[in-house]
């Protein structure tokens, strides 16, 4: 069907909690002579950080992924933005995509404004034409007019988030991941932002979009999946779902006193 | 969208992103100092002053036949290069670390961004090296037409090289500090500051032979300073060293991109 735009398929991920802290030389050289111990430290440390989650979100769509930490949210994400790639299952996408995890990864603090445009840019896959044409809207939304050429060491936090922000949401991608980001810069700017987002939304854009903030959920998303411990705990209507989730959520801090 | 349509918007963005990557480095590079770009000519000039001082009056080193200061900076341009491409390169991966874990780009950009952006430096160096030929009265010849033989093996060599050296990296970190050494030992197994025939040891004279440095190297002094074209199996070897180095760096780096991620 052409107007699905996201679909998974059993999608697992594993990941090997020993990994990351592995990679120095004694590690090799103790995983060189004993390969069943390697073995064993590696089934020792699996994880799965989702499993078998199968969804699909429609073209124009806004789907809102809520769950406690460390369910795989992020995980998912990545998936979907081709950062990883899944252990089991497959994701098919309909469209391009753009990722707004964390703003302002690759931006060079001893590079100007300016030219932190270009890079940031590139990295999110725009065009050259596309950004010639879109510099001075970026430049705009941002308010950054009178700092265009001044390295970015120098900005404040929220600057700098007001600059990626404007970057990441100049263009109008297919599908949106949106982790968390609609509390960027100070009160007027946050305004600003969220008409960008209800804005893109508007003009059919799919979005996923992750968050703790209910409220904000319940605002933008049509559907909600709710993820707990790598699994769909359920699927369905934003309303439904998030009055579920808060009262599952009551119930486990009842449990816990 | 049909493949080749596919194929040619894929690598027209990724173009645009290793041109701003490379643009990047270069400019951070001398970005505070007040010499700025000046530096890629000075220092191989500096270098070159100091080692021949060294090496001519100290050691009474001697390239019978040809000016010893460009003997010295021939070798020395070349393996600048390939020491800081190599470098920058094995750590291209684990400096962009963050950016890997959130926005998906090809990640072989990252170590071909440092070699292209060294290789800036590199042809800015060429500058005082065809200073020095001229002032040394080592002159100019049409052969000249042959050093970009050298100088693209040269690159496709490191970035062989640095290709595997940052896959390497991701796994285990300890070869950051292994390979500055692995650097100082192959700086001295390159002729670069004596003439070959000063080695009696027939194997040290075979692994200086086998060196791909040394060949790059050798192929460049046969142009500039003797004015002959180099053998057809100089040209060869040459060839075939790059080619086949980077086609080994390519392998290892594409077979094990998809687990950086979990490694950073």
């Amino acid at each position: 069907m052409t107007d699905e735009m996201i679909r998974a398929e059993g999608v697992s991920m594993r990941f090997c909690r020993g990994l990351e802290t592995g990679g120095t030389l004694k590690q090799a050289f103790i995983d060189a002579l004993s390969p069943a111990r390697r073995a064993a430290r590696r089934q020792h440390s699996d994880f799965w950080a989702l499993r078998g989650v199968d969804f699909t979100v429609r073209r124009g769509e806004v789907l809102g992924l809520i769950g406690p930490n460390g369910t795989g949210k992020s995980t998912l994400l990545k998936l979907i933005a081709g950062v990883l790639k899944p252990t089991e299952g497959r994701i098919a996408l309909g469209g391009t995509v753009c990722p707004m995890i964390e703003l302002g990864t690759g931006f060079d603090l001893d590079l100007t404004a300016r030219e932190n445009i270009y890079l940031n840019g590139a990295i999110l896959g725009y065009s050259r034409d596309f950004l010639a044409r879109r510099f001075d809207e970026i430049v705009a939304f941002s308010e950054l007019e009178d700092f265009l050429d001044a390295p970015l060491r120098g900005f404040s936090s929220g600057m700098t988030a007001r600059l990626a922000f404007s970057i990441a949401t100049v263009v109008e991608p297919e599908i949106l991941i949106v982790d968390e980001i609609l509390s960027v810069g100070d009160l007027a700017f946050q305004a600003k932002s969220e008409a960008r987002m209800l804005r893109l939304i508007g003009g059919g854009t799919t979005v996923l979009y992750v968050s703790h903030a209910l409220s904000s959920i319940r605002r933008l998303c049509h559907r909600v999946l709710w993820l707990e411990g790598g699994r769909v705990r359920a699927i369905g209507e934003a309303d439904e779902i998030c009055e579920k989730y808060e009262h599952a959520a009551q119930e486990s801090v009842m449990n816990n006193e | 969208m049909s493949v080749t349509a596919r194929l040619g918007a894929l690598s027209a963005r990724y173009a645009f992103l290793l041109q701003q990557l490379v643009l990047r480095d270069f400019k951070v590079k001398y970005k505070r100092s007040v010499l700025g770009v000046g530096w890629s000519l000075l220092y191989p000039l500096l270098t070159t002053a100091i080692l021949s001082l060294v090496f001519s009056n100290v050691f009474r080193f001697s390239t019978p036949g040809v000016s010893y200061v460009a003997y010295l900076l021939t070798g020395l341009v070349f393996y600048n290069y390939f020491s800081e491409g190599s470098n920058l390169a094995m750590s291209s991966i684990l400096a962009n670390g963050s950016l890997i874990g959130k926005v998906y780009v090809p990640k072989a950009v990252f170590p071909l961004s440092k070699c292209l952006s060294s290789g800036i430096n590199f042809l800015l160096s060429l500058l005082p090296l065809y200073l020095v030929l001229l002032v040394t009265g080592t002159g100019l010849c049409w052969q000249h037409i042959y050093l970009p033989w050298a100088v693209g093996c040269l690159f496709l060599f490191t970035l062989g090289v640095g290709l595997l050296l940052a896959a390497a990296a991701v796994f285990l970190r300890d070869i950051v500090y292994l390979y500055g050494v692995v650097l100082t030992l192959w700086m001295y197994l390159t002729p670069i500051m004596y003439d070959v025939s000063i080695i009696s040891s027939p194997l040290l004279r075979a692994a200086i032979a086998l060196n791909p440095l040394a060949q790059y190297i050798g192929f460049a002094r046969t142009v500039l300073l003797l004015h002959r074209t180099p053998e057809a199996g100089q040209f060869a070897l040459c060839a075939l060293s790059a080619i086949g180095t980077l086609l080994v760096g390519l392998h290892i780096f594409r077979c094990n991109q998809d687990k950086f991620y979990y490694y950073m």
